[in-house]
């Protein structure tokens, strides 16, 4: 299984999108990915987890690290993770990474866009 | 023949006849004595020089030698051919009143005789011969290149009275250098000239590599023929390479016509076999006629000379190799004390790497981080500069940007470059900055000229003015020599292996650290009945897990197993601290929540960012009452009678996460043959199915094994088969 993280758009938020196993091996590509986007200041960011066939502790702690900065930035972080993918869903329930950062089932439950509907 | 013509094919034809012409046969000699070539056994004439008569009186072709020399002359004559003619030379005759110096050798089947004149030459020699041993002291008391050229061009120069006496050393192109210089005082220097190799054409580099000495007494001097032209031996003109009388090419007396020289002479210096240089001397002020003797003391410096070079450019090339090789040293002893600190080893200490050799600049790139000392590049150029370099298979330039063109805007830091890799990418590399270098021509050697000959050919001709003239070449640093380049690989050798040492070091430390981080007996505690299994990963590459059992105060005893996020030494290194971290909480906390909250803290404060889970169960072995708390962990399964049940109570975040977790408890018994299971990710997450399919083939496999812990493991781990990508911990505990 070859990993990608795909800069994409989840519920009109820029996100990035990761297909693969998130494990000790892959993980700096997402942290590297994230620091990118991080680095223009959007107002929200999206890590979506929907592809993703596996994820370790060092995958958590990714995501953990993702999240503070994000939160040091004023950027608000999604991760979107379906509760039918179970080898991502359960680490993260197990390690109640919900405690940190925001944790949705699928991008429908993502509050609207601020910029979608400012017109 | 061609006739005059523009372009260089002229200038190649020229130099060509240059090449032919036929120097060791010329047919004729110079006028300062005569020569004859007699048969050996009845020194009959059969060659003679035009001028014979002149010194004789009489015409001599034909006749014995024994009719032109004393009886006492012939004798010596006869005595000497018995053994090696070279012994008597010379034999001092006399002829019709005057004092002649006979020199003989032998060529083309017959002996020839050259009479020299002893009135009119320069005689310093009865004086000379008692400084010898001074001279030759001081000649094999020097140490360097320089100071014998000094030597011999002085003495040479005390020895033969002429202007200019000049010591050139050829390079490897055959162009000439200027070395050593004694001279006139009024004279202008011209130590440090060059001269272009077209100067001393390779037909007479040949001749002088097997001949000591050169003289022309008058520059100006009028051809004598020999008669006749050709050898009746040979049918071809007398070889006269042995010949002190020699006429030399008409080429070579306008060269000297334009230098303005009126005499000179010219001594080889050879070493091992190979012309080396010569010891070249210039007269101006009008003929200069050594005699024999001096000539042969002066030719006699220049062969004890030719033995001292070896030994003497030797030690010259030796100049830096000490302070090279005990830099290197020092380097190499930081680098050894200091593995893990490869680059403050080289660049923070007193002696950097800047210092290993002579260079203005010096670039170190370890683990990917650049430091760079003197003067350099900027840090981007030079990653690009060096990149470039080592893709090229370019160890040492001197010339860099002919190897990377777009690095010629960088010449006035890093004309040439020294570079070798580390691996990984990684590399060492010094710079040297443009040499401006001024090489100084006795004449543009790219401006040879051409004469018209008598035949309507061309000619080479020297060059009509030797005014000095400067070739700068562009581009061009100092040379990087051998025993520099060996030492840079050395040192990069060393590093390379350092970096590998470091590398399965840090693995037997781990490794190590690991160990002390699992039990290496497990506790008889009365009451438990437990067993432990750590499996490292296949790629021996140490994780995170540990486990731990802790007694406590009134009997109680916690177990515990937990993991960091991540791998090798760092997490070793957290995991130990962890451990011990809980062990000091566990003793000093009311339950395992409250540890976990102590433990949390500690993250929180000192650990940030690491993220790492556990789960503790404290046992009171008497009743078998149960408190269990994890962090993050994956469950903690308990086997009844009835069947295998994961606990999701007594949970809270992994550790690290929040500043305040507040860690749950929840409490359980255990009851007749009862067994806990505690296990770590790599047990489960990774087999197919994933996490999911791995807890529930763990809950199958705990339900329908074995009572007792130790087999009870050896059942899960035949059952599970889990790959050994992550390191796997498993801890059982029942009751006895």
């Amino acid at each position: 299984m070859t990993f990608d993280v795909a800069r994409t758009t989840v519920a009109g938020r820029p996100a990035l999108t990761v297909r693969g196993e998130l494990d000790i091996a892959t993980a700096p590509q997402l942290t590297e990915a994230a620091d990118a986007v991080l680095a223009g200041s959007p107002s929200a960011l999206v890590v979506d987890l929907t592809p993703t066939t596996f994820l370790d502790s060092s995958g958590a702690r990714t995501l953990i690290v993702l999240a503070r900065r994000a939160a040091a930035g004023g950027v608000l972080l999604h991760v979107v993770a379906p509760r039918g993918n179970r080898p991502v869903r359960l680490p993260l329930d197990l390690l109640e990474l919900d405690s940190v950062v925001s944790i949705v089932d699928s991008a429908a439950e993502l509050p609207a866009a601020a910029g979608s509907d400012a017109t | 023949m061609t006739g005059p013509a523009a372009g260089s094919g002229t200038i190649d034809d020229a130099l060509a006849r240059c090449a032919d012409e036929p120097i060791a046969v010329p047919g004729a000699v110079q006028p300062h004595g005569v020569l004859l070539a007699v048969t050996e056994l009845d020194l009959r004439v059969v060659i003679a020089s035009a001028n014979a008569e002149g010194l004789f009186g009489r015409a001599v072709r034909g006749a014995s030698l024994a009719e032109l020399l004393d009886p006492a002359g012939t004798d010596r004559l006869r005595d000497g051919l018995a053994g090696d003619p070279a012994e008597v030379n010379p034999l001092h005759v006399e002829v019709g009143g005057t004092g002649v110096d006979v020199v003989l050798h032998r060529a083309d089947g017959l002996l020839l005789t050259e009479w020299e004149p002893v009135e009119g030459a320069g005689q310093a020699g009865a004086d000379w011969h008692r400084r010898l041993p001074t001279v030759l002291q001081r000649l094999s008391a020097a140490t360097t290149l320089d100071q014998l050229g000094e030597v011999l061009a002085r003495d040479v120069r005390a020895l033969t009275g002429f202007d200019r006496v000049m010591v050139y050393r050829f390079d490897a192109d055959w162009n000439g250098e200027v070395i050593a210089e004694d001279r006139r005082a009024d004279l202008e220097p011209f130590l440090g000239l060059r001269y272009p190799a077209g100067d001393i054409p390779a037909q007479a580099r040949a001749l002088y590599a097997t001949n000591w000495m050169r003289l022309i007494p008058d520059a100006g001097y009028e051809r004598v023929p020999l008669e006749p032209a050709t050898s009746p031996r040979t049918g071809r003109p007398l070889d006269l390479s042995g010949s002190m009388l020699r006429s030399v090419s008409p080429v070579h007396l306008e060269y000297l016509a334009n230098m303005g020289v009126a005499a000179s002479m010219s001594i080889s210096l050879i070493d091992r076999g190979r012309l080396w240089g010569l010891v070249a001397c210039h007269h101006y002020a009008g003929p200069n006629r050594p005699s024999y003797a001096d000539r042969t003391a002066a030719e006699f410096l220049g062969r004890t000379a030719s033995l001292l070079l070896r030994t003497v450019v030797a030690e010259g090339e030796q100049g830096g190799v000490v302070e090279v090789a005990e830099r290197a040293v020092d380097l190499a002893a930081a680098v050894g004390r200091t593995p893990r600190a490869l680059g403050a080893a080289l660049t923070e200490r007193e002696v950097t790497v800047l210092d290993l050799l002579p260079a203005a600049g010096a670039a170190v790139r370890l683990d990917g981080q650049l430091r760079l000392l003197g003067t350099t590049p900027p840090p981007e150029r030079v990653a690009e500069l060096v990149g470039a370099l080592l893709a090229a298979d370019v160890t040492a330039t001197d010339a860099a940007s002919r190897v990377v063109p777009g690095a010629a805007d960088l010449v006035d830091r890093a004309a040439g470059v020294l570079a070798v890799p580390v691996g990984g990418g990684d590399f060492l590399a010094w710079f040297r900055p443009e040499t401006l270098r001024e090489v100084t021509w006795g004449g543009n050697p790219y401006a040879a000229e051409l004469a018209p000959t008598d035949d309507g050919g061309l000619r080479l001709s020297p060059r009509r003015s030797f005014d000095a003239w400067s070739e700068t070449v562009r581009g061009t640093s100092q040379p990087w020599r051998d025993h520099e380049v060996a030492a840079a690989r050395t040192l990069a050798a060393l590093l390379t292996e350092a970096a590998v040492n470091r590398a399965s070091e840090d693995n037997r430390l781990a490794t190590a650290l690991q160990r002390t981080l699992l039990l290496e007996e497990l506790p008889k505690i009365p009451g438990v009945a437990l067993a432990a299994r750590y499996l490292p990963s296949a790629e021996d590459v140490v994780g995170g897990d540990w486990y731990d059992l802790v007694p406590l105060p009134g009997g109680r005893v916690s177990f515990v197993l937990g993991d960091v996020a991540g791998h090798g030494l760092a997490a070793a290194a957290i995991t130990a601290q962890l451990r011990h971290a809980l062990r000091a909480h566990l003793l000093r906390a009311p339950g395992p929540g409250a540890a976990l909250d102590g433990l949390n803290e500690v993250i929180g404060a000192l650990l940030p960012g690491e993220l790492a889970t556990a789960v503790i169960a404290e046992v009171d072995p008497a009743t078998g009452d149960v408190v269990v708390a994890s962090a993050g962990h994956l469950p903690v399964l308990h086997a009844t009678a009835d069947g295998a049940r994961f606990l999701h109570e007594g949970r809270g975040p992994a550790l690290g996460l929040l500043d305040a977790a507040g860690y749950r408890e929840t409490r359980l018994r255990l009851a007749g043959e009862d067994r806990l299971l505690l296990f770590s990710d790599g047990l489960v997450e990774r087999g197919a199915g994933g996490l999911d399919a791995g807890m529930a083939a763990l809950q199958e496999a705990v339900s329908s094994g074995p009572v007792q812990p130790q087999a009870l493991l050896d059942a899960v781990l035949g059952a599970l088969d889990p790959p050994r990508t992550d390191d796997i911990t498993l801890l059982a505990v029942a009751r006895t």
